[in-house]
């Protein structure tokens, strides 16, 4: 076995820092050592770390967790770009911490994943809402059906007046908030109705059925992908809004800030 | 009362008849007391107070001494059936000469009762309130925060006091004024430090309800022209060319709102 310490010895020779995947206190203070700098990315900092990442998803993928704990880390300054970094997080359900990865903290370009909930207009936890609004609806369709949806989050008053009403505005006069499990699945029944959902910068849902009207010159979207992600590219580029966007076609959850995708996601694997 | 009771008693029956009764009223007192103490079992349990009353240290304290917050009160109200019993059983055979003596003790008997229940019941809800107070705190994340939870538990245990206290006919004159200045304290230099956000609140209720305008106008407010981008409670946020306004709602209630509609 002394081939299997000697690579393990290797992966983690000359690291800049640890990026612990885990909440837990007990590898928390197994690993936190003086001369490695110890960065937490988790949901919740129960071990009071001093450096730590807000995990606002549950990313099942690894990759796109390491990539966000990453770019959370490089944001606060907690790590710089030619560190080394080594990450310990899960793979699998059952386990708590299975996987060591040694990576260069610039190996990805940066996405700005972790900017879409840091530094956007909308609050980080609108944003995750309404994350996982996209999500569950594109897990579960409207009524078992799949279904598309474009909600467009923060610099409201803009939006608004980039964009005109369809039909009478269901949510006039109303005063709900994403995030609220019955607005929820009121998001879900009116994601039948065409349009995108404008929800401001707090999470306030400001009107559904909008047809959104932005200039949507220079937009560079992947080709094949329809309409309703022109539209959110297009009007995250026009004002300070991020877009959430579940496709019809190939299901997929993508979020969309300055006209550019940040975050792809597979419903199905949440 | 009792001791006419007792009187009437020992006017219809001769003197032994007298002490059997007593003796009788002793075994019903027995029974009663035992009634009491099972009813009060079976109401707490009932009413969930078994449940509502656990974790707080008068209940551990309780439990301690190896009984619970319904064993402490069922047998207080036993023990009280059980003395009521004595006292009519003593007066009605004549044991003691101090007839006054303990129809005094009879009539203070209640007002002990009262004031002990008031003070166990001021120890459990001033728990109560304080863990209440502490969870809706939870989310503030203020060290100072942690003063008003143990705030609200002292108020509740000086109140219960104050009561109890009252209830034993001690004065209580000089510590009701300093409930009342602490409670003019409270309500006046409370309504002063939130007044401004009273008011907003209150003219936020009327512009939430109403809509006079919505996210996405354009308004002037005084001087500042903008589009409106949220609404809330207290204040409106209006913004213009990068630069966000946020203008308390009272202020925009009191001079008007132009809408720029073109």
């Amino acid at each position: 076995m002394t081939g299997l310490g000697d690579l393990l010895d290797e992966l983690v020779a000359d690291i800049d820092a640890l990026l612990l995947f885990s909440q837990d206190g007990s590898a928390f203070e197994t690993f936190n050592e003086p001369d490695v700098s110890t960065v937490v990315v988790a949901k919740e900092n129960t071990v009071d770390a001093d450096e730590f990442v807000e995990l606002p998803l549950d990313f099942t993928d690894v990759g796109g967790r390491i990539r966000f704990g990453i770019e959370g880390a490089l944001g606060q300054e907690l790590i710089t770009e030619d560190d080394e970094v080594v990450c310990l997080t899960r793979s699998f359900e059952e386990n708590d911490v299975d996987t060591i990865i040694r990576i260069r903290a610039d190996e990805f370009t940066q996405t700005g994943v972790y900017s879409l909930f840091t530094n956007s207009r909308p609050d980080a936890d609108v944003v995750r809402d309404v994350l996982e609004v996209a999500i569950e609806l594109g897990k579960k369709g409207q009524k078992g059906k799949p279904v598309g949806a474009l909600f467009v989050v923060g610099d409201a008053g803009k939006v608004m007046n980039k964009s005109r009403p369809l039909s009478y505005n269901p949510f006039e006069k109303s005063h709900v908030h994403v995030g609220d499990p019955i607005v929820n699945v009121m998001l879900k029944e009116f994601s039948r109705l065409d349009g995108a959902f404008v929800i401001s910068d707090s999470g306030k849902i400001v009107s559904a059925y909008r047809y959104l009207e932005p200039a949507a010159e220079g937009v560079d979207i992947p080709k094949g992908l329809g309409a309703r992600h022109m539209a959110a590219g297009a009007i995250t580029r026009d004002t300070n809004a991020i877009a959430v966007v579940l496709s019809e076609s190939d299901g997929m959850v993508r979020a969309f800030k300055a006209g550019d995708i940040v975050l792809e996601l597979d419903p199905e694997e949440y | 009362m009792i001791g006419d009771v007792a009187n009437a008693i020992r006017d219809v029956f001769s003197k032994e008849t007298a002490f059997t009764f007593a003796v009788g009223i002793l075994l019903i007192g027995l029974v009663v007391s035992y009634l009491v103490w099972r009813w009060t079992h079976r109401f707490f349990e009932r009413m969930d107070i078994n449940d509502a009353v656990e974790g707080t240290s008068f209940e551990r304290t309780a439990q301690g001494m190896g009984t619970s917050t319904a064993g402490i009160i069922g047998s207080m109200l036993a023990a009280f059936a059980y003395i009521l019993a004595l006292i009519i059983a003593f007066n009605v055979a004549q044991i003691s000469d101090t007839a006054l003596f303990w129809a005094r003790v009879a009539n203070y008997l209640p007002r002990l009762f009262i004031a002990l229940v008031a003070i166990i019941v001021g120890l459990l809800a001033g728990e109560k309130g304080q863990l209440l107070v502490q969870e809706r705190l939870q989310s503030i994340k203020l060290p100072e925060a942690a003063i008003i939870p143990v705030l609200v538990k002292y108020s509740i245990y000086y109140i219960a006091g104050l009561i109890s206290l009252a209830q034993l006919g001690v004065a209580t004159a000089a510590l009701l004024v300093l409930l009342g200045a602490y409670a003019f304290g409270l309500v006046f230099l409370g309504g002063l430090a939130f007044r401004d956000l009273l008011a907003g609140a209150a003219a936020g209720v009327y512009l939430l309800l109403h809509e006079p305008y919505s996210i996405g106008d354009e308004v002037r407010i005084e001087e500042t022209r903008g589009i409106v981008q949220e609404v809330d409670m207290f204040v409106t946020h209006v913004e213009t060319d990068g630069e966000e306004y946020i203008i308390p709602n009272q202020q925009i209630l009191r001079d008007g709102v132009v809408r720029i509609r073109d």
